[in-house]
């Protein structure tokens, strides 16, 4: 296997969240927010998506599998979950 | 916006391509770990009936639907993990129904095969279906396209898109993608329950709107009148906990493909297990909003109190949830009381356009999409594979070299999306029959159940007992559905086509009630023809049987890295959950 999956959920969560909070930031203080009872969810949502984004990214860049022969252990799933 | 966020999907898409490992492509070199594994086991079961469905009877029954995963759900998870795995894993088997073939012969596994195929086509069919009527209803591309193609663009889109990853990169494309889709349905319906529970007062909040019968899950289980669902306990556990939910989860290719695919035995085994952590909250994330939808006071004039069977006042909301409309006419549908009847169904998507501003809620809808395209590709996978396997491979053309069933593999995915296609389009035309092809489903799946438990923990079940159990259950079944009906149906496609004999307070209790017929008529018929014909000899059973195969070795495992110490966690907090809602 030549690719680790957190390394595409990674960029995933970055260009989501990151379009998320870019476009929440711009768009502070609209008319948009209230459906949302006033709270700017891209922005901080985004935000949140962003950093799950980075941490995945890291993760999945810094382990490799292939060079892994054990079996994954639970604490190598952290961050697997929200 | 929303363009934006399909595109980045699709991104995630194309990225997966740089990955196909082609000759894996069944089997996905049973080389993933089993954290990945796990989440690809519960997305691809989360399709277009568990997102849509569970909101659904979130709304109309109350919390109670969470019976659906912490019954309908767990138990079978931590079974199939703990006992069922070694076989699937250990027996070197590639697919259910070849296990099938390795325990009893080849008749059985044809009519398991067989089954099971037709049901993956179908049911990815409904899926492609259910997807393209929400996005036309919701009227997702009305500002692109003229009205009247919105739907077949979107079977057809999804198609494409589905069949394009599968076809590149197999199971081990399917599994990461189901794994983005996890998580993007998780990030999607997050904020939404979030934002929804602080709108209505928190848990408290719904409470006090809805009443007791709607938010404790146990109450008024003792007897069937007292419940929302119109089911007794008895009923719930046994037909909805262990017949249909072990039927499930143990025996379908669909699901236990992804454990398959896992990369030792031990890891096969912690995927059900690791499957059920989040598969236990999941009921926040699609039931809950559900229920919000129900409390939201903005529509409603004076504050409803909501009767078992969901009738509430006059106005033409329900909380969120608008009046069922008749699509030819345009009217508002209404049942034989002259009551309106509510689109339980647009539940959840008209929670995402009420509570999500723009930029957000392309990413909700963006999950919505997820969650129908990962049950889709659970399904197309599953037939592929079965496809090729177990009647191309054992029927057709046994002597092919791997490069051929491979290639056939990748046609068994364009045939198996084509034929969901056509299952997608006969949906449209003949609701009815489709409905008759679900019951037929239900019924074959609960008796398969049976099958299994006799062949892996009892060494006399023979091939013919196995057999004519399957077929003797399959009948039973039909003939219970014949013969009985839910309160409030007439006679037809909801039961007692032969005769009536029994009332059930709800179709719920028929179903279940059908379920433990068959299992229980498989489960004698088997029994009793196993003991009048020969048995297989116990050399060539070992690895297949519980008690002729060594028990798996954990030594080399500290006591948390073991399989039954997860299970155990994951069974103590499924007992809290409960009390915490009963």
């Amino acid at each position: 296997m030549g690719l680790d999956i957190r390394i595409p959920l990674g960029l995933l969560f970055l260009a989501t969240g990151g379009i998320m909070s870019v476009y929440g930031f711009l768009t502070r203080g609209s008319a948009i927010y209230e459906k949302s009872l006033g709270i700017n969810l891209n922005l901080g949502w985004g935000l949140v998506m962003f950093v799950f984004g980075l941490v995945m990214f890291l993760v999945g860049r810094r382990v490799k599998w292939q060079d892994d022969p054990v079996t994954p252990r639970p604490w190598e799933r952290k961050g697997g979950k929200h | 916006m929303l363009v934006y966020f399909v595109f980045v999907l699709g991104i995630g898409f194309a990225l997966k391509r740089y990955m196909r490992t082609s000759h894996d492509f069944f089997l996905a070199g049973r080389s993933i770990p089993a954290w990945v594994c796990g989440l690809a086991f519960i997305s691809a079961n989360l399709g277009a009936q568990e997102v849509i469905g569970m909101g659904a009877s979130g709304a109309k029954y109350g919390i109670i639907t969470s019976h659906f995963y912490w019954i309908g759900a767990i138990p079978a998870m931590v079974f199939v993990g703990i006992f069922m795995m070694p076989f699937y894993y250990g027996s070197k088997a590639r697919s259910v129904p070849e296990f099938l073939r390795m325990r009893f012969d080849e008749k059985t596994r044809a009519i398991n095969a067989f089954s099971f195929a037709i049901m993956t086509v179908f049911s990815s069919g409904i899926s492609m279906y259910a997807m393209a009527l929400l996005i036309e209803t919701l009227g997702l591309f009305d500002g692109l396209m003229p009205h009247q193609y919105i739907f077949h663009v979107s079977v057809l889109l999804s198609a494409v898109i589905v069949l394009g990853y599968i076809f590149l990169g197999g199971l081990t494309s399917a599994i990461y993608n189901e794994v983005l889709q996890f998580f993007l349905i998780v990030a999607g319906f997050a904020p939404l329950v979030w934002i929804g529970l602080k709108n209505v007062g928190g848990w408290h909040g719904i409470q006090q709107k809805l009443g007791p019968s709607m938010t404790h899950s146990w109450r008024g289980m003792a007897h069937a009148n007292t419940n929302p669902l119109g089911v007794e306990w008895i009923g719930m556990v046994m037909g909805l906990g262990f017949v249909l939910s072990f039927g499930y989860w143990c025996t379908d290719f669909l699901v236990v493909q992804r454990a398959m695919a896992a990369d030792s035995e031990e890891s096969a085994r912690r995927v059900p297990l690791i499957a059920a952590i989040p598969k236990m909250f999941f009921p926040f994330l699609v039931i809950l909003p559900g229920l919000i939808a129900v409390s939201v006071t903005s529509h409603m004039a004076a504050p409803t109190t909501m009767s078992a069977s969901g009738v509430a006042t006059p106005q033409h909301y329900k909380g969120l949830i608008p009046e069922k409309m008749n699509l030819v006419t345009g009217e508002a549908v209404v049942d034989s009381k002259g009551q309106p009847v509510y689109n339980y169904d647009l539940a959840i998507p008209a929670m995402l356009l009420h509570y999500f501003p723009t930029g957000v809620l392309g990413l909700g809808l963006t999950a919505l999409l997820a969650s129908f395209m990962s049950g889709m590709a659970g399904n197309v996978t599953a037939f592929n594979t079965v496809w090729t396997y177990d009647i191309y491979q054992a029927y057709i053309n046994k002597k092919g070299t791997d490069a051929h069933y491979l290639w056939m593999g990748r046609m068994a995915t364009v045939g198996g999306v084509a034929l969901s296609i056509g299952a997608a389009y006969a949906a449209t035309s003949f609701n009815n029959i489709m409905d008759a092809l679900q019951l037929i489903f239900s019924v074959v799946k609960a008796t398969l159940f049976a099958t299994f438990l006799l062949g892996m923990f009892w060494k006399r079940t023979t091939g013919h007992g196995a057999f004519a159990g399957l077929l003797a259950g399959t009948g039973a079944a039909l003939m219970h559905h014949g013969l009985t009906l839910p309160l409030d149906a007439n006679p037809g496609i909801h039961g007692a086509w032969l005769h009536l004999v029994h009332v059930y307070p709800s179709e719920m209790a028929q179903n279940f009630w059908t379920a433990i017929f068959a299992f229980s008529v498989n489960m004698l018929v088997t029994v009793l023809v196993s003991l009048v014909t020969e048995p297989r000899p116990e050399n060539e059973l070992v690895g297949l049987v519980y008690s002729l195969t060594p028990k798996p070795v954990e030594g080399h495992l500290e006591w948390w890295q073991k399989p039954s110490t997860l299970a155990f966690v994951v069974l103590g907090l499924l007992v809290v959950l409960n009390l915490v809602f009963a």
